[in-house]
């Protein structure tokens, strides 16, 4: 069983490094544009800035990118249409909420997507943190609500891809004898990349998703978070797979990992460190991040009293938005701990790391051939890879004191 | 007001012939044999579809002379909204309208996608939201799209949509409204047009009737402190002569009842090419300022139509002199 790899392109825009928070890279991001002297003049957008760091991915061996939706950013789908023509095997992975987007647009939308890229789209729902937030979207339905609407959402969709003709007469979609066209119908259905924490999300996962994807998390709290999701989906009959996001600062030796991370800390200011402290967490009702901030401490004096695991540090909200854990080591350590996340059972991976362009060139290069990737707990008598074991006999990763150390 | 040309852009099919619609152009259908016999090589694959001749006609647009293309909205083809996406990086200055209906979804997440065209396009992207059964979600979808791109925070509480505190920031904030094209005959779209359209497709009948309506939405907008352009959509079928073009449209109706086409109903100008032109200046002079011209097949027709028909509209010379020209057209 090989695992599949993804990158990620930042809509939510790129510093030059983690030292930095400002998104000033090219100045192209959203609100920064007309702060470079020549931007207006040359007729590039941040598109093309996205364009390059697409290259760089596909060149370096990952299957595609996470493309982030936020109230600030970007659109996926235009992103990925925009791109679709100037990229060969690049997979786009669309983050987007059912509320959104009718179900039967949705459906026609990602088939021409499929059409316009060979089968390159590939979805991840979110049924949403709500607050007040999902007001902003225009979204009214409530939480528990929405994941029962992901379901009849995800229902439609697969009701009308081949064809159909479906009917379907549901508590949020009324649909009578729709299908897509001939040759819409004939592509590939998205593979889906599921998120969403709570109970809820559980049950509407285990009927959909291909993927439970979820950010990283202590690694003993991960490994009982995806035999849950393994038990549930077991019990409708079906198998789902596991992914995780992962931000990674890997350097070639473990000091200049941390110097980097030391760097961005001792950066921020005072106040923005004490509001990241541990507590409950007000506005949102996403488990997902009340999961995040639990594990973080109640004082915080050094980036030191962020690391949680060895090579896990939990502070990467802090210097750029979006989830708070990720691995910080040598290329051989980060490596290890992919491995070891592999072995916990991890199916696939999104990584990230900044300035996205470089990093996707230093983790192709320096990371992804050391990553053994065989699932080991499931296949433990594996035949050695010559093609993959071969390039670096010297560097056992994963090793079985690891993997016991992993629980 | 000066006149606009857009190029129209078949989502679901294009051909040589008059049963356009039941092919796709750069792409093999499941029903269809393969275009060269087994004994020849044909290195394409499949990797060819008719997003590729899509994109053909695009340039074909871009380089012709027209303003923008229009992504029609055929529920046998592809998604317009994809298709535009597909069709920004290959070209420069083209507008691309894209059609599609207010059931499309969140009027949110539209504008928000279409803030990342404009922002990816310097302004390139334009709505034509269709006609719909349910009366005044057009008017609440407009009205909320333009209030998230405009204004924030931003909150709307209607029939059909709801937002709180919405509203966009950080560059997705000052972007271009796209322009919203919207159609309809009847008073109550004039009305609708009057207070949300920045252009107004009427159906194309006869000139008096046009004028009618076009004097009504006229009056209709001012009292709303706005202007609404005026525009109509044309299938043309322009030759050297008029005979030439009576006979392609013959045999094009031919083959589309051969083919069990179900019928377009888009109005059609057959003639030579100043006939044509004249057509479309009639309706220029009652307040028609924007055209949807399109033609079979879209490829050709667009070199065709502008390289023969716009420039007599710009008042230059058609830049067709000679009968010798080659007439891919003709080819029937």
């Amino acid at each position: 069983m090989s695992i599949d790899i993804f990158w990620r392109l930042p809509t939510h825009g790129e510093p030059a490094s983690h030292r930095s928070k400002t998104p000033n890279r090219w100045d192209l991001f959203p609100g920064y544009e007309g702060q470079h002297p020549g931007d207006s003049a040359t007729g590039y957008s941040y598109v093309d800035y996205l364009a390059e760091i697409a290259h760089a991915a596909e060149i370096s061996g990952f299957q595609g990118g996470l493309i982030p939706s936020f109230p600030m950013t970007d659109e996926p789908w235009v992103i990925s249409s925009v791109l679709a023509r100037e990229t060969k095997t690049f997979r786009f992975m669309i983050p987007f909420q059912p509320g959104f987007l009718h179900p039967v647009v949705a459906a026609r939308m990602t088939a021409s997507l499929q059409r316009a890229t060979g089968g390159r789209a590939l979805y991840n729902i979110i049924t949403g943190g709500g607050g007040p937030q999902q007001l902003w979207w225009g979204d009214t339905v409530a939480h528990d609500d929405r994941y029962a609407r992901t379901t009849e959402f995800l229902d439609v969709v697969r009701g009308i891809w081949r064809g159909g003709p479906f009917t379907l007469k549901g508590k949020f979609y009324d649909v009578k004898d729709a299908g897509l066209p001939d040759p819409l119908s004939r592509e590939e259905f998205p593979e889906i990349y599921f998120s969403g924490s709570s109970d809820a999300a559980l049950a509407s996962a285990s009927k959909h998703a291909d993927f439970y994807l979820t950010w990283l998390e202590p690694f003993a709290q991960l490994k009982e978070k995806f035999s849950r999701v393994r038990e549930k989906t077991a019990a409708l009959g079906r198998r789902i797979k596991c992914a995780v996001r992962v931000d990674i600062v890997a350097r070639a030796t473990e000091e200049e990992a941390w110097e980097e991370i030391r760097r961005g800390f001792e950066s921020l200011d005072r106040q923005t460190v004490e509001n990241f402290t541990g507590g409950p967490q007000a506005g949102t009702e996403s488990i997902g991040a009340k999961r995040q901030a639990a594990n973080r401490p109640k004082t915080i004096n050094s980036y030191k009293d962020l690391i949680i695991e060895p090579n896990v540090w939990s502070g990467f909200a802090l210097l750029r938005g979006g989830q708070t854990q990720g691995l910080v080591g040598s290329y051989e350590q980060v490596a290890e701990r992919l491995d070891q996340l592999v072995a916990l059972g991890t199916d696939a991976f999104i990584l990230a790391s900044t300035p996205h362009l470089e990093e996707a060139y230093r983790v192709g290069e320096e990371v992804l051939p050391l990553v053994r990737g065989q699932h080991l707990s499931v296949n433990p008598e594996r035949v050695p890879n010559p093609s993959r074991d071969g390039a670096h006999p010297a560097k056992p990763a994963g090793s079985p004191r690891d993997l016991a150390a992993a629980g | 007001m000066s006149n606009e040309y857009f190029w129209n852009l078949p989502s679901a099919g294009d051909g040589r012939y008059g049963n356009a619609l039941s092919r796709r152009r750069g792409e093999r259908l499941p029903n269809e044999n393969p275009p060269i016999q087994s004994g020849v090589s044909d290195p394409r694959d499949d990797r060819f579809n008719y997003f590729d001749y899509l994109h053909q006609v695009a340039r074909a647009a871009e380089l012709s002379g027209f303003h923008g293309v229009h992504v029609d909205h055929d529920e046998r083809g592809d998604e317009s909204w994809i298709i535009a996406g597909y069709l920004a990086r290959g070209t420069r200055r083209l507008k691309i309208i894209a059609e599609f209906s207010a059931t499309w979804g969140s009027p949110v997440y539209a504008a928000k996608n279409a803030a990342t065209f404009q922002r990816y396009t310097a302004g390139r992207f334009g709505w034509h939201l269709r006609p719909d059964e349910a009366e005044g979600r057009i008017a609440e979808f407009v009205q909320v799209a333009k209030g998230v791109l405009t204004t924030a925070p931003y909150s709307f509480k209607g029939r059909y949509f709801e937002v709180r505190e919405g509203g966009f920031h950080g560059g997705l904030d000052h972007q271009p409204l796209p322009p919203v094209f919207l159609a309809g005959s009847d008073r109550a779209a004039l009305e609708q047009s009057a207070k949300f359209a920045d252009v107004h497709l009427h159906p194309v009948g006869s000139i008096q009737e046009l004028k009618d309506r076009v004097t009504v939405l006229d009056q209709l907008a001012k009292e709303q402190g706005r202007v609404v352009r005026h525009a109509a959509r044309l299938d043309l079928v322009a030759r050297e002569t008029e005979a030439e073009a009576q006979t392609v449209e013959a045999t094009f109706l031919r083959q589309r009842l051969e083919a069990s086409d179900p019928a377009v109903g888009t109005a059609r100008v057959v003639g030579d090419y100043a006939q044509v032109a004249r057509r479309l200046e009639a309706y220029q002079a009652v307040g028609v300022s924007t055209f949807i011209l399109g033609a079979v097949p879209s490829l050709e027709e667009a070199y065709r139509v502008g390289a023969h028909v716009l420039p007599l509209l710009r008042g230059e010379r058609s830049s067709a002199p000679s009968v010798s020209q080659p007439q891919t057209g003709a080819s029937l």
